[in-house]
C-alpha cells in the first residue's frame, strides 16, 4: 500500500476532531509509504468541512455534498469511499473508531478483501509493513498486527493522536455519484437527545459516576456542572447504567465504551475489573470516593477519600474561578 | 420468520485475565467460556420479537467455534431458541474479522434467513466490525447500533443510537440488525429451558459444507498478529483522606495544577 485515505466523520459543518487527528497522522504514514494523503468528506456540509481541511497537510480533498448520504445511513459512505480507494489503488484507508467510522470501515474492508485492525492507538510503517497497535482484552496486552492485503482499513481511537494543522497541496476533487446504486436503510427522522456534547469517546476529558451516586439526578446536575466546566464529557458506569440514571451511549467499560482522555475523574465508582478495561489507558485518573479500599486506589493516579456529593460542587467552582481568572 | 442469531464464545467477562508471557496466549486455566454478553441482547430480542410474530416463526443460533464449544451453545437454546448451526472445522483456526464474517454468512445462507440479528461487539476482541463485515457478504443492509425495533409486516423499523440521541431509520427484509444492550434485559434459562435444550439440534457446519470460495483459518486471514506486549505498568498513586470538601477540592486542582491539566 502506498496512499492514505481519511474518512472525514463531521457534525454538520463541523470535522470530528479524530478526523483532524487521523489526518495529521496520515501525512507522517504517508510519508514513510511514499504516497499521499486523500481526505474523502460526505453529505450535507461536506464542502464547508473541506475549506477546514485545507490547513492540514493533506494532497487530494475528496468531496460530495450528496443528500443521499443523510438520507440513508453507511451505504452511500461505502461507496463513495470504494470508489476513491479504486481510484487511488492499494492504500491505507483510516476511520475513526467510532460508531460511523466501525461501520464504515468493516463494510469498505469486506468490500475491498481488505485486512480491518479496529481500535487502533499507534501507527508505525516499518520494512515495508504497516503495523498497527491495539490494546486488547481490555488493555491486557498490547498487540500490533499488520495486513496481508493489498488494502487495509485501520480504525483509530480517538485522542491517540494530536491534530496539528500543517501545508498540504489542499485540492479539493468533486467526486461523481457511484453510478447505479439503490439504497435501502432509510433515514426517516433524528432526535438529539443531548445537543451540543462531545461523546465519551472523544472527549479529552470524561467525568463519570457509578453506584455511590445514589440516582440519576447527580449526573444531571453534578457531574454535568464539572463536566462543563473542564469542557468534558459525562461518563457512567455499568451500574449506573443498568440502574437506567443514564443512557447507555455513555457506558465506559467491558460492555460500554474504551476511551483514552488525557483526564479521567471516577465519581463514586469502584473501579471492578469490567470498568477499569475502558478507561485504565487513561492520560491521568482522578478518583472520588468515601471508601478508601476501593480497587481503583490501585490504578488512579490520586484517590480522594471523602464526600463526592460536596467535593464535586466545590471543585466545579473552583475550577470555574481559575477559568475566569485566565479569561 | 427465519430469524437468526449470530453468537461467539469468549473467555468469562468477570475474570481477571492474563496472558503467559511464554506461549503469549491467554491463560484459559481457570477461566470459563461463555457466551458473548452482548449476544444475550440479541437472543432476547430475537425470542421477543417470535413471541409477538407468533405462528410458524423460529429462532437460530449460529456460531463458530471448536466442537468443545456446544456446552455454551445450549445456554442460547435454554434461553428458548429453536436450534442451532455450529461451523466447527480446524480450518477455522486462525480467523480474523474478514475471515468469520466470510464463514458465518456462507452458513447463514445455506440456512436460509430473514432477519439476521447480533450484538455490537465481542467482549474479548471487542472490533465491533463483524456485523458490517456480515452484512456485506450477505449482500444485505446492515442496520448497527439498534437500541429499539420492530418488524411491520417485512419492514423493520427502528432507532438507531448516536452519539447524542438517535436516528429512526426503516429498512425492509432481509435484513441484519445489531443490537445495543439498551435494547432489553435478556432473561435467564429457566429449568425447563435448561431440560428442553438438551433434546434441541446443533447442526455440524464444517468447511466443505461451506463450499467457501476463497480460504480462511490463517492462510486466509487479511491480517497477522506480529507481536503482543505487556502494557505500560499503572501503579499505584497517590490516596488522600480530606476533612471537607474545601480540601478535597483544593488536593484535586493541586493535582491537576501538577500535571499540567489545569
Amino acid at each position: 500500500m502506498r496512499e492514505v485515505i481519511v474518512f472525514i466523520e463531521h457534525t454538520g459543518e463541523k470535522p470530528r476532531r479524530v478526523a483532524l487527528e487521523n489526518a495529521t497522522k496520515a501525512r507522517e504514514i504517508a510519508g514513510a509509504l511514499g504516497g499521499g494523503v486523500h481526505a474523502v468528506v460526505l453529505g450535507k456540509g461536506a464542502a464547508a468541512v473541506a475549506e477546514q481541511l485545507k490547513a492540514y497537510p493533506i494532497d487530494k480533498i475528496h468531496l460530495a455534498e450528496d443528500p443521499e448520504v443523510d438520507a440513508f445511513v453507511i451505504d452511500p459512505q461505502v461507496d463513495y469511499l470504494e470508489a476513491v480507494a479504486k481510484a487511488a489503488g492499494p492504500s491505507l484507508i483510516l476511520v475513526p473508531y467510532t460508531m460511523i467510522g466501525r461501520d464504515v470501515g468493516s463494510r469498505l474492508a469486506a468490500r475491498l478483501g481488505a485486512g480491518v485492525t479496529a481500535d487502533v492507538v499507534d501507527l508505525a510503517a516499518s520494512d515495508g509493513r504497516m503495523n498497527c497497535i491495539s490494546p486488547k482484552l481490555g488493555g491486557l496486552t498490547i498487540t500490533t498486527c499488520t495486513f496481508k492485503s493489498e488494502y487495509g482499513v485501520a480504525a483509530i481511537r480517538p485522542n491517540s493522536f494530536k491534530a496539528v494543522p500543517g501545508s498540504g497541496a489542499g485540492e479539493v476533487v468533486q467526486l461523481a455519484k457511484p453510478p447505479g446504486k439503490t439504497y435501502a436503510m432509510k433515514v426517516e427522522g433524528e432526535v438529539v437527545e443531548a445537543a451540543g456534547e462531545l461523546g465519551v469517546e472523544e472527549s479529552s476529558v470524561v467525568v463519570s459516576g457509578g453506584r455511590g451516586l445514589g440516582g440519576p439526578e447527580p449526573f444531571k446536575t453534578i457531574l454535568k456542572d464539572l463536566a462543563d466546566a473542564l469542557g468534558g464529557a459525562v461518563g457512567a458506569s455499568r451500574a449506573a447504567v443498568d440502574a437506567g440514571w443514564i443512557p447507555h451511549s455513555h457506558q465506559v467499560g467491558q460492555t460500554g465504551k474504551t476511551i483514552s482522555p488525557q483526564l479521567y475523574i471516577a465519581v463514586g465508582i469502584s473501579g471492578a475489573i469490567q470498568h477499569k478495561v475502558g478507561m485504565r489507558t487513561s492520560g491521568t485518573i482522578v478518583a472520588i470516593n468515601k471508601d478508601g479500599s476501593v480497587p481503583i486506589g490501585e490504578f488512579a493516579d490520586l484517590l480522594v477519600v471523602g464526600d463526592a456529593f460536596q467535593i464535586v460542587p466545590e471543585l466545579t467552582k473552583a475550577i470555574k474561578s481559575i477559568a475566569a481568572t485566565h479569561a | 420468520m427465519k430469524i437468526l442469531v449470530t453468537v461467539k464464545l469468549v473467555p468469562d467477562t468477570n475474570a481477571d485475565k492474563r496472558i503467559d508471557p511464554a506461549t503469549k496466549r491467554l491463560v484459559r486455566t481457570g477461566v470459563e467460556t461463555v457466551l458473548n454478553p452482548f449476544d444475550e441482547y440479541a437472543i432476547e430480542a430475537a425470542l421477543q420479537l417470535k413471541e409477538k410474530l407468533g405462528g410458524d416463526s423460529t429462532v437460530t443460533i449460529v456460531t463458530m467455534a471448536p466442537d468443545t464449544g456446544k456446552e455454551v451453545v445450549r445456554k442460547a437454546l435454554a434461553m428458548g431458541a429453536d436450534d442451532a448451526v455450529l461451523v466447527s472445522d480446524p480450518g477455522c483456526a486462525g480467523s480474523d474479522v474478514y475471515g468469520t464474517a466470510c464463514a458465518l454468512a456462507a452458513a447463514i445462507k445455506k440456512t436460509g434467513f430473514d432477519l439476521v440479528l447480533c450484538g455490537t461487539q465481542s467482549t474479548d476482541a471487542i472490533t465491533g466490525e463483524l456485523p458490517g463485515a456480515l452484512a456485506e457478504f450477505l449482500g444485505v443492509p446492515g442496520l448497527t447500533y439498534v437500541r429499539k425495533f420492530e418488524v411491520e409486516g417485512t419492514t423493520v423499523k427502528a432507532e438507531r443510537e448516536t452519539d447524542n440521541g438517535y436516528l429512526k431509520v426503516s429498512v425492509g427484509l432481509p435484513a441484519l440488525v445489531s443490537v445495543t444492550k439498551s435494547i432489553n434485559e435478556p432473561r435467564y434459562p429457566s429449568l425447563k429451558g435448561i431440560m428442553g435444550a438438551k433434546k434441541k439440534t446443533i447442526a455440524p457446519l464444517t468447511l466443505a459444507d461451506l463450499a467457501l470460495d476463497r480460504p480462511i483459518g490463517t492462510a486466509g486471514a487479511k491480517t497477522e498478529l506480529i507481536s503482543l506486549a505487556d502494557p505500560p505498568p499503572r501503579g499505584k498513586g497517590k490516596v488522600v483522606e480530606v476533612a471537607d470538601a474545601a480540601e478535597g477540592a483544593r488536593v484535586i486542582v493541586e493535582f491537576l495544577r501538577e500535571k499540567k491539566l489545569l
